[in-house]
């Protein structure tokens, strides 16, 4: 147990430290304490055995205090708004990843209009409640049905095509998606919609930076509770999905439809269920990013945002849920870390997915096998 | 019904797109013949192809050059040579390595070496972020025939892209390399029993596609008059789309699908209300809807599943 503990607060204060470490000096020490905390499991057999032990028996406290960490980490972050802001992207990420990940990890639909179902959910929030002056939060609830409700465009081409064919068709649906917010006057064209109003929590408006425990804090931390309060459930059902016999039938189809079928799995229901609840995920990501920024606009949503999605999900783990939640925290967060590299930021982050493909092409955090106990 | 006129404006219009369009999309359905992989970075491969044109252009220029044609046809050989080069070392480096795995991992990898390359030109490129003009080397003037205008530049376009295709198919179908080409298509395994290498096979086929690129970067600076580093995004999601309805693997349906969608394109443009702005919406759709009824594309072979 103590094991547990005190691994968590190393994670806790590294991870705070890499964040916050300024100067040069600082900034490299972090990276080799960080260094040597990944090296020593891997290259020490028994560490890395008394961690798993450790964690394996443990699990509630480990879980616990997991929690106590992330929630912690506002608190950390007071002094800078924007790396809270960064933090909530994450677990945004996160939400829509796990989403993503039913998609194409669980079921193998190649799903490349993450971006555009997101944006759909964005736009619904900002259409309902500028326009139609809806309650932010009754809209953000409503989004993502509105998401799953377009999504079933797609549910002939889904059940139709596989593969390429399947990517280019949902490539295709991101930039029918692009052109007509572009176009369209109801959605303010290419400047999108502005002024969407922030939610509120018994009279708290969430632009108003909290105090809790006679400490201020920057006003993204309400975000940030929310969206991880969101991110929690997400993570919580879609684990429980792909535990159950839904995900085990799409994990099935997803390695081979003739078998499946003859195992008596709809192909049908199994992968429009899967591309719902998936599409739901996605646009409620979406909807909550709409109400936190305050405004959508067509290039929020365009092609390259599918792009990190996708490299969410393989660079974590396809079809695995701790995957998704590392692969978010580490590559949303990671590109803002070096902002000091300008513009080679891009370029050095499709050079690492790239190597990452090639020399660790499971993911970090690979899905392990299935285990019925 | 609109009058004939502008109906066959609006074709030759399409011809111009499509000869681009089909340009790109061999290069697709090639690398998808012989290695089974989509590699989506061809798109930046043709933007690459414009600028290293541009480059070869200007270098030319400051070597003293006065000939127009001369230079562009120092342009043009440059630039498939190094965009030949470039896309062998692409395939190399980041697809062939990847072709046994998942095409999700393909996917991901070329769409990510795309970025670099993308970025690679926005930073190395001097002021790679504006467009750049493209100098217009072309005869100007044209003229009228039946109440359609034609310029002379646009059929010196379409001679080329025409010549640049022919070529190809003569490549294919009438040299050993063509021979191995199809070949390893058909069957890899079988092909390396009958003495073809495959790791050359592999490689000229991609410094061909890649090749046929740059000639479709320079056209459309010559077309457009302007080039710019996101112009590959666009013509790599088009250039797929051709060569998938086309039917992936089938060279002349890369062609007749890169012509479908520069007409699709022109004629929403032109029939349909506010057709310019929604002209993509247009032509996507019909793609998303023909992949739905036909998803082996127009010329694809039928496939039945084995177990």
């Amino acid at each position: 147990m103590i094991v547990v503990l005190v691994t968590e607060a190393l994670v806790f204060v590294l991870v705070v430290a890499g964040i916050l470490a300024e100067r040069p000096r600082a900034l490299m020490l972090t990276a080799v304490a960080g260094a040597a905390a990944l090296a020593v499991p891997a290259a020490v057999p028994r560490v890395r055995a008394t961690l798993a032990r450790a964690f394996d028996e443990h699990r509630v406290v480990a879980l616990v205090g997991g929690a106590v960490g992330a929630l912690a980490l506002p608190f950390a972050l007071r002094g800078s708004p924007y790396w809270t802001f960064v933090a909530t992207l994450a677990l945004l990420y996160v939400t829509i990843g796990q989403g993503l990940n039913l998609q194409i990890g669980t079921a193998g639909l190649i799903n490349l209009a993450g971006a555009a179902f997101a944006g759909i959910g964005g736009y619904t929030v900002g259409l309902l409640t500028v326009s139609a002056a809806w309650p932010p939060w009754l809209a953000v609830m409503v989004a993502p049905l509105v998401a799953v409700a377009v999504g079933t465009v797609l549910f002939v081409p889904i059940l139709k095509t596989r593969g390429h064919y399947l990517a280019l068709v949902t490539i295709a649906f991101v930039f029918i998606f692009n052109v007509l917010m572009n176009n369209f006057e109801f959605t303010g064209g290419p400047q999108g919609i502005k002024n969407i109003p922030t939610l509120t929590l018994f009279g708290h408006r969430f632009t108003t930076a909290p105090r809790l425990l006679g400490v201020a804090l920057p006003a993204h931390a309400n975000f940030y509770c929310a969206c991880l309060l969101v991110a929690t459930v997400t993570t919580i059902i879609t684990r429980r999905l792909h535990d159950s016999w839904l995900g085990l039938a799409l994990n099935t189809l997803r390695d081979d439809e003739i078998a499946a079928r003859c195992c008596g799995i709809s192909i049908t229901r199994a992968k429009i269920t899967a591309f719902c609840v998936g599409n739901f995920f996605i646009g409620l990501g979406g909807a909550l990013y709409a109400v936190m920024v305050g405004f959508v606009s067509p290039p929020d949503f365009d092609f390259g945002y599918s792009l990190v999605m996708l490299s969410v999900i393989i660079i974590g783990g396809v079809d695995s849920i701790p995957g998704v939640v590392l692969g978010a925290c580490l590559l949303v967060p990671l590109p803002e870390r070096f902002r000091f590299l300008h513009e080679y930021r891009l370029l050095l982050y499709g050079l690492v997915i790239v190597l990452m493909l090639l020399y660790r092409p499971a993911g970090l955090w690979p899905a392990g096998v299935r285990r019925y106990r | 019904m609109p009058p004939l006129e502008l109906l066959l404006q609006q074709a030759l219009n399409g011809l111009m797109l499509g000869v681009m369009y089909a340009l790109i999309a061999v290069g697709f359905t090639l690398f998808f013949g012989v290695l089974d992989v989509i590699h989506f970075s061809h798109g930046d491969i043709y933007m690459l192809g414009a600028f290293a044109g541009l480059t070869a252009l200007a270098a030319a220029t400051a070597a003293g050059v006065g000939s127009g044609v001369v230079a562009l046809a120092f342009a043009f050989l440059a630039s498939i040579l190094v965009t030949g080069l470039i896309g062998v070392a692409a395939e190399r480096l980041c697809v062939k390595p990847l072709a046994r795995a998942s095409p999700l991992m393909t996917l991901l990898a070329t769409l990510s070496l795309g970025l670099v390359i993308r970025e690679a030109v926005l930073i190395f490129y001097p002021r790679g972020a504006d467009p750049k003009p493209f100098p217009r080397l072309l005869p100007q003037g044209g003229f009228e025939i039946g109440g359609v205008a034609v310029r002379y530049e646009n059929l010196v376009i379409l001679a080329i892209g025409l010549a640049a295709m022919i070529a190809v198919d003569l490549v294919i179908t009438r040299t050993r390399m063509g021979a191995a080409i199809r070949a390893v298509a058909q069957d890899a395994e079988a092909a390396q029993m009958m003495g073809v290498d495959l790791d050359r096979t592999v490689d000229a086929t991609f410094f061909i596609g890649s090749g046929l690129a740059a000639v479709a970067g320079i056209l459309s600076g010559l077309y457009y008059s302007e080039i710019h580093f996101i112009m590959g995004i666009t013509g790599g999601v088009i250039g797929f789309s051709a060569a998938a309805i086309g039917g992936l693997g089938n060279v002349y349906g890369a062609i007749l699908g890169g012509l479908v969608f520069g007409l699709l394109q022109t004629m929403a443009a032109a029939f349909i209300p506010r057709g310019s702005e929604f002209r993509d919406v247009v032509a996507f759709g019909v793609v998303m809807l023909f992949l739905i009824v036909r998803p082996r594309g127009i010329l694809g072979a039928r496939t039945v599943e084995r177990v």
